[in-house]
């Protein structure tokens, strides 16, 4: 069994999309467990590259690739895992999106792949969201976490905008606000009411775990 | 040279792709194309002076360009061009472009590599958040720069009397007009009246707001530049091609702005360094540019003077200098803000790179670009003295690596706790607009020891 775990994990890594497909087979044909498989073998590969990329020791290309090899092994296992009571748990719901104004997106997009393989919900809003999208796909989606980007000084200051009008209809405590991109520092970041930062896609991620804590 | 109204009508009926695939296409001939020229980084050619190199990077980025095209956003179309299209319009295009006015004009010229005529110098604080009561002294301290042949501004912080700028809102348009009659008045102030501006309104990203200010009451004059920006990689959108309708019928200079990102899509420094060169490609096809402004980004560094990037920059600009004539800024940004030897040794390093590379010089982000107030002009005087000493000397490539080297030694490995250095109002008296005595002798001891290196200043 600890051979196979580690076939996926490899070919996650290679970004082998038709290995992951047969191997994603090949654990429904043997009985294996698919959340195992997925925990143990796919999302671990994906795991090892996050940590490389985070050390500047592979770039996005390879992770995108990773992602896509992924996928092709989850589409193969979800009739199974919807069907397993051991079906796991998301970690909770995410709205996200690139703030209203900036089509800015490449950070974006990285947090919510790290968001994905840390086993996050993960709904992407895309980019130049206006506030009020991010708040109806929250109350619609019941999510627990809205994380907003931004990469111009002129488009962050709708991250306030977000947090105010969530007071305003009275439901900024039903969500945890997050808020990060390149002019976003930490200070400003809890100046303007938000709980949570990350100065990187790591950080972001475990700032997220721990705010749904 | 292919009409604008043709690459219109390419972004209105060009294939239908999804982003997400359109990402993926750059990343994977990204990497066909590096293994096909064996474009290889070579972290002890931190200068490289491989010219063949150079040479199969511009092929690389040729072939890239014509397979990959460029994104439209907005029609999630891609614009296609051919080959023969993209060397006509690098035939047609301007080898110098004049900036200014009056006896503040200055010509901005085509240099080669290793190239002894000293780099044409913008001096910048772009993108340097500054609140609105100093944003006039900010602009003061790069127009007054004795080698800023052109000059530019921050971007205005938070409030506008008092009201929230934000994009897209009425309150953009009063802040481009603000911002444009700040850099006008401190153009004036410092006795460069006519001195050209080379992007007049940071503080409009839309294309309205842009369009508003650009106006010569307000202070805007023929002979400033307007820069139109890609988005990351190998992108436009509908915002953005308007801006280019609008300049095409101004006499602006049209600027494209390039600023793809190292681990990005397109990769480590080898694909990233092929991508800005055919970032310049569609400055010049769908942009329609005049020169672009380059400023690569570490993706987790957030400067553009680490090892990896001090070789892409060079290589970039090297194949755009020897193989076209377009003209091209080398915009620094470091990890270090102001006051710090820090700074100045990313500075330097930047401007030797850039200048014996064949680039003119955009100095200069600093402070990873998200501090408030922590650029000022006298960033823009270290990285531009750098690159006019290595030209004007006849610096070598091959001379210039053993320097670079020797100046990463003394920073590459504190790269990441980079000190955030001084504040505007700290290292500046800003009644007269000057650097603060602390700052000028903290740099003078660094040029002394980069002089003992071999860079020659007088």
């Amino acid at each position: 069994m600890g051979n196979i775990f580690e076939e996926m994990e490899q070919a996650i890594i290679d970004g082998d999309e038709e290995l992951c497909a047969s191997l994603a087979q090949k654990t429904i044909d043997e009985g294996i467990d698919p959340s195992e498989a997925i925990d143990k073998g796919f999302a671990k590969g994906m795991r090892v590259l996050g940590d490389r990329f985070e050390n500047g020791e592979c770039f996005l290309p390879a992770l995108l690739t990773a992602e896509d090899a992924m996928n092709a092994a989850i589409e193969i296992l979800k009739p199974k895992i919807e069907a397993s009571k051991a079906q796991k748990e998301k970690l909770g719901k995410v709205v996200i999106g690139t703030i209203h104004g900036d089509v800015h997106d490449i950070g974006k997009n990285i947090v919510k792949l790290f968001m994905s393989v840390a086993g996050f919900d993960v709904i992407d809003l895309g980019r130049d969201v206006p506030v009020r999208n991010f708040i109806q796909t929250a109350q619609r989606e019941n999510a627990d976490i809205i994380a907003a980007s931004a990469l111009m000084t002129t488009t962050m200051v709708y991250m306030p905008e977000l947090i105010k009008q969530l007071k305003e209809l009275g439901i900024r405590e039903q969500y945890k606000v997050m808020i990060g991109g390149a002019p976003v520092i930490k200070s400003w970041a809890q100046e303007v009411g938000s709980d949570g930062y990350g100065l990187t896609a790591k950080e972001a991620v475990e700032n997220a775990k721990e705010l749904l804590i | 040279m292919i009409d604008f109204w043709e690459v219109i009508n390419r972004s209105e009926n060009g294939e239908l792709m999804e982003e997400r695939a359109y990402d993926r296409l750059v990343g994977k001939v990204s990497n066909e194309m590096i293994k096909k020229y064996n474009i290889k980084y070579d972290p002890e050619e931190v200068v490289s002076s491989d010219d063949n190199l150079a040479d199969r990077l511009y092929d690389a980025a040729v072939e890239f360009f014509v397979k990959v095209g460029v994104y439209n956003c907005d029609t999630d179309r891609v614009i296609k061009f051919k080959e023969k299209e993209l060397f006509e319009a690098l035939e047609a295009t301007p080898d110098q472009i004049v900036w200014g006015q009056g006896r503040d004009q200055r010509i901005m010229r085509h240099r080669k590599v290793e190239d002894t005529a000293p780099p044409f110098c913008n001096f910048t604080l772009v993108g340097t958040p500054y609140p609105e009561d100093q944003f006039l002294q900010a602009c003061m301290s790069t127009a007054r720069e004795r080698l800023a042949d052109c000059f530019s501004g921050p971007s205005l912080l938070g409030t506008l009397g008092g009201v929230e700028v934000k994009s897209g809102s009425a309150v953009e348009v009063a802040a481009g007009i603000f911002d444009i009659g700040k850099r006008r008045e401190a153009a004036r102030r410092v006795g460069y009246p006519g001195k050209g501006i080379y992007s007049h309104v940071s503080a409009a990203e839309k294309a309205d707001a842009m369009i508003a200010a650009a106006r010569p009451e307000f202070g805007c004059l023929d002979g400033d530049g307007v820069l139109c920006a890609a988005i990351a990689e190998m992108k436009v959108d509908n915002d953005r091609m308007k801006k280019t309708v609008f300049l095409l019928n101004t006499y602006y200079n049209m600027g494209g702005l390039n600023g793809p990102l190292m681990g990005g899509y397109a990769g480590g420094p080898e694909g990233t360094s092929m991508v800005l060169v055919a970032h310049n490609f569609l400055n010049l096809m769908v942009f329609r540019s005049q020169y672009s402004t380059n400023f690569p980004i570490d993706m987790w560094q957030t400067c553009n003077t680490t090892r990896p990037m001090l070789w892409l920059v060079g290589t970039a600009h090297q194949a755009l200098a020897r193989n076209t004539h377009f003209l091209h800024f080398a915009n620094a940004f470091t990890a270090a803000g102001p006051c710090t030897n820090f700074v100045c040794y990313e500075l330097i390093n930047h401007g030797i790179t850039a200048a014996v590379s064949g680039a003119h010089l955009a100095p200069a982000a600093c402070a990873r670009n998200k501090y408030p107030e922590r650029c000022t002009g006298m960033e823009g005087r270290i990285c531009a003295e750098a690159g006019h000493a290595a030209a004007r000397s006849g610096m070598t490539r091959k001379d210039a690596n053993t320097i670079v080297k020797k100046i990463l030694s003394k920073y590459e490995n504190k790269i990441k706790d980079a000190p955030l250095g001084k504040k505007f109002s700290e290292c500046y008296d800003l009644d007269k607009v000057i650097p603060t005595q602390e700052y000028l002798d903290l740099y003078d001891e660094v040029k002394e020891e980069v002089s003992s290196y071999g860079l020659n200043y007088s």
